[in-house]
């Protein structure tokens, strides 16, 4: 079982695997899918440090980036790094479900990785 | 003017010693070299005529800044501010920006103001830095007190060092200042503060000789792109 | 399906314009496409006006129709297209068909955007409402923030480096100081941004690795032009534009679920589509206006339009091969990153700049010789919506 909240979506019919929701395959324009969560490491895929922000952020900097889980699910996260040295293309990471940003004082959560 | 020098000893606020920060060079995003100096109290008349058609540029915030500006650096002139200094920008001899601030005391700062003449160069982040440079690496202070009229100066200063919000009410409208620590400016002065000493003597000489002056009209286009108006 | 013409064109400085509304800057370029095509004091039959942020930044909707309005062009058809930064160039393409089809005549296409009136967080997060709402928006993302991930794999798959990228910076900032109508008119120099130890504050990261002069401004501006037959162009009685092709691709919302996240299969399609329908090749093009919001989509754009091979834009930039006078001139009215970005105005801006280049009517230090025919493309979201025009010159 998954610790991580997100559904992703696989196709009945191909098993192509999306995240996030389309109401058809993107390969076979099937219409049923199996749920799923990502499982397993994900691979680093590519990231980079933001510098100047959105609204809604107080930090100096994020860094982003795109992860490819075990299971084929792809999913853009924060990243939980002081800085990118220490970040390769093709590294495994390790997902964790964490405050990614506050709404109205609030935290809201998402999908964060960390170096495996 | 006729002044009592007898009454200007109880007039004017006491000073804390500062050592003279010492001039260094810039090469701005388009080439030209900016020098960074120390400005003298006798250089104050000349330069309120760079400052004085600001005060009536609104956008980003140039008309307050400007105002409080030409104050800060008048009661300098006039020996009515305690322990103030002046940095100044020049490129090519002409003034592009212009930085002050004060020493409340030997470790704590209180900075006044940043002015950029020329925009699109980063000439206030660097000389911003070179004020911070001058607190802590210079004069040797633990912090410096800072606030932000417009939200340029927010984003370069409060969130690119970054800086810690205090309770600490600023001189410059009361509100709560926003600290620099020796800790976090050594942190960040890397990628924040740059320079080479010793400027090399012709381009000193350039600086030192004449702070030239952009008339009033190049001023305001450069700065509001207000061409003629 | 009948072939269009371009019979005015007109637009505005780029830049920060405080003192305009959003409908002044469209009533503005749309009045200049108008004199420009001879009809100051007629109508049209339809108006289509490209715009991403007049609902979320002036706060204000159905913008065409309040276009029609302030211009007298009641009671023309009026619609507001939206499409992102490529809304400009969907605003074009509708126009483009209107005529086409035989149901009008005459259309007037309008593309502004006002994003100067917020602080640049605003703006950001403006520009980042057309990410994911759900897999991308809420981590911060940005669409700088897209191009650096964007980047970094390009860079490892294709080669491209820094120095490629300063190339297009230095190109692009150089033109803006030739073209009137540029946001930024500042050459920059390669010390400055680049050599330098000072280049960390001149030219800092801003999504690794692209840094601040690999990025185009936030600006606010208006561009238009004026659609008609070919007919009606050629009673002018000397040479005209016309509109000889265009495409349009789509691709996945996320850059997470392409198969090749370096894979602009939209603007590769785009572009075929269109050299198909103008039964034209890359090497017939003799200038382009692609779409440089981050110099490394120039060079990547570069190379999915045909131009050159995958690996060989960068190189083709740092050797001067898109400059004025070279192999293929790209991006001489400064590109985005020069010109500016004021997104709903792009791709009308960029096909005005090709008119004057096909109709050689630029000054020499920006007028590609005896320049004939032209490729614009207009890039919206990611790369998940692209437009792309092929334009030709016809002699009188």
């Amino acid at each position: 079982m998954s610790d991580i909240p997100i559904v992703a979506f696989k196709c009945k019919k191909c098993s192509k695997v999306h995240y996030p929701f389309h109401d058809r395959c993107l390969k076979c324009k099937g219409r049923e899918f199996e749920s799923i969560h990502p499982a397993g490491k994900a691979k680093l895929v590519t990231f980079t440090q933001i510098f100047n922000l959105p609204w809604g952020f107080d930090e100096r900097f994020l860094i982003i980036g795109i992860g490819e889980f075990e299971n084929g699910v792809k999913a853009m996260g924060q990243i939980h790094a002081d800085d990118i040295a220490g970040l390769k293309l093709g590294m495994k990471m390790a997902p964790t479900w964490a405050p990614i940003r506050k709404v109205h004082g609030e935290d809201v959560y998402g999908l964060k990785f960390e170096p495996a | 003017m006729p002044v009592d020098m007898e009454l200007e000893t109880v007039l004017r606020p006491p000073q804390v010693p500062m050592p003279p920060y010492p001039p260094k060079w810039i090469t701005l995003a388009n080439g030209k070299k900016m020098v960074v100096r120390q400005a003298v109290r006798e250089d104050v008349p000349a330069i309120l005529k760079s400052v004085h058609p600001c005060l009536f540029i609104e956008r980003d915030y140039y008309d307050i800044v400007s105002a409080r500006l030409y104050g800060e650096l008048l009661a300098w002139y006039r020996h009515r501010v305690k322990s103030e200094y002046c940095l100044l920008g020049q490129v090519d001899g002409y003034l592009v920006g212009i930085v002050n601030g004060r020493l409340e005391n030997e470790k704590v700062g209180m900075s006044y103001h940043t002015l950029a003449i020329d925009r699109g160069l980063r000439i206030g982040s660097h000389l911003f830095a070179a004020k911070m440079e001058y607190h802590i690496d210079f004069i040797g202070q633990d912090e410096v007190l800072i606030v932000a009229e417009s939200p340029i100066g927010f984003r370069r200063w409060m969130v690119e060092y970054p800086l810690e919000p205090t309770k600490i009410p600023h001189e410059l409208g009361g509100g709560d200042s926003w600290v620099l620590t020796r800790e976090t400016y050594l942190k960040a002065k890397p990628r924040l503060v740059v320079g080479d000493r010793p400027v090399p003597k012709a381009l000193l000489e350039q600086a030192m000789a004449e702070i030239k002056f952009a008339d009033d009209d190049t001023i305001r286009e450069r700065i509001a792109g207000l061409k003629g108006r | 399906m009948r072939d269009v013409a371009i019979l005015g064109v007109g637009m505005l400085p780029f830049g920060r314009r405080d003192e305009d509304t959003l409908v002044d800057m469209l009533a503005a370029a749309s009045l200049k496409a108008l004199d420009d095509a001879g009809l100051g004091n007629e109508s049209v039959d339809a108006v289509y006006v490209g715009n991403m942020g007049g609902g979320m930044l002036q706060h204000q909707s159905s913008i065409a129709s309040s276009l029609v309005d302030r211009l007298s062009l009641l009671p023309a058809s009026a619609e507001t297209v939206e499409n992102g930064p490529a809304s400009g160039g969907s605003a074009v393409k509708n126009g483009l068909l209107a005529v086409a089809s035989g149901y009008y005549d005459t259309v007037l296409v309008a593309g502004g955007e006002k994003m100067r009136e917020v602080t640049g967080w605003r703006a950001t997060d403006f520009v980042a409402s057309m990410t994911h709402p759900q897999a991308e928006y809420p981590y911060g993302i940005t669409l700088p923030g897209m191009a650096g991930m964007f980047t970094r794999l390009y860079m490892e798959k294709h080669g491209v480096t820094r120095e490629h990228l300063l190339a297009i910076s230095l190109k692009n900032q150089e033109m803006g100081t030739r073209n009137p109508y540029a946001h930024v008119e500042m050459a920059l120099d390669r010390e400055g941004i680049f050599d330098s130890p000072h280049a960390v504050v001149n030219n800092p990261v801003s999504a690794d690795p692209l840094h601040l002069y690999d990025l185009c401004p936030v600006s606010d501006g208006s561009a238009a032009l004026v659609l008609c037959t070919v007919e009606a162009a050629k009673k002018r009685g000397k040479p005209y534009v016309v509109i000889a092709g265009f495409g349009q691709a789509t691709d996945t919302h996320t850059l997470a679920e392409r198969d090749d996240p370096t894979d602009l299969k939209a603007v590769t399609l785009a572009a075929q589509k269109a050299f198909a329908m103008a039964r034209l090749q890359p090497s017939d093009v003799s200038v382009a206006e692609l779409h440089d919001a981050f110099t490394i989509l120039e060079i990547a754009e570069s190379e999915h339009v045909g131009f050159f091979k995958k690996g060989e834009g960068g190189k083709a930039a740092a050797a001067g091969k898109t400059r004025l006078g070279g192999q293929i001139p790209i991006n001489l009215s400064g590109g985005l990153k020069a010109r500016g970005h004021p997104v709903g105005a792009t791709g009308v801006a960029q096909v005005v700049d090709i008119v004057w280049q096909l109709r050689h009517e630029l000054p020499e230090n920006r007028q590609v010789k005896n320049a004939t025919v032209g490729l614009t493309v207009n890039f919206g979201g990611f790369g998940n919506n692209v437009i792309a025009f092929v334009l030709k010159r016809v002699e009188a």
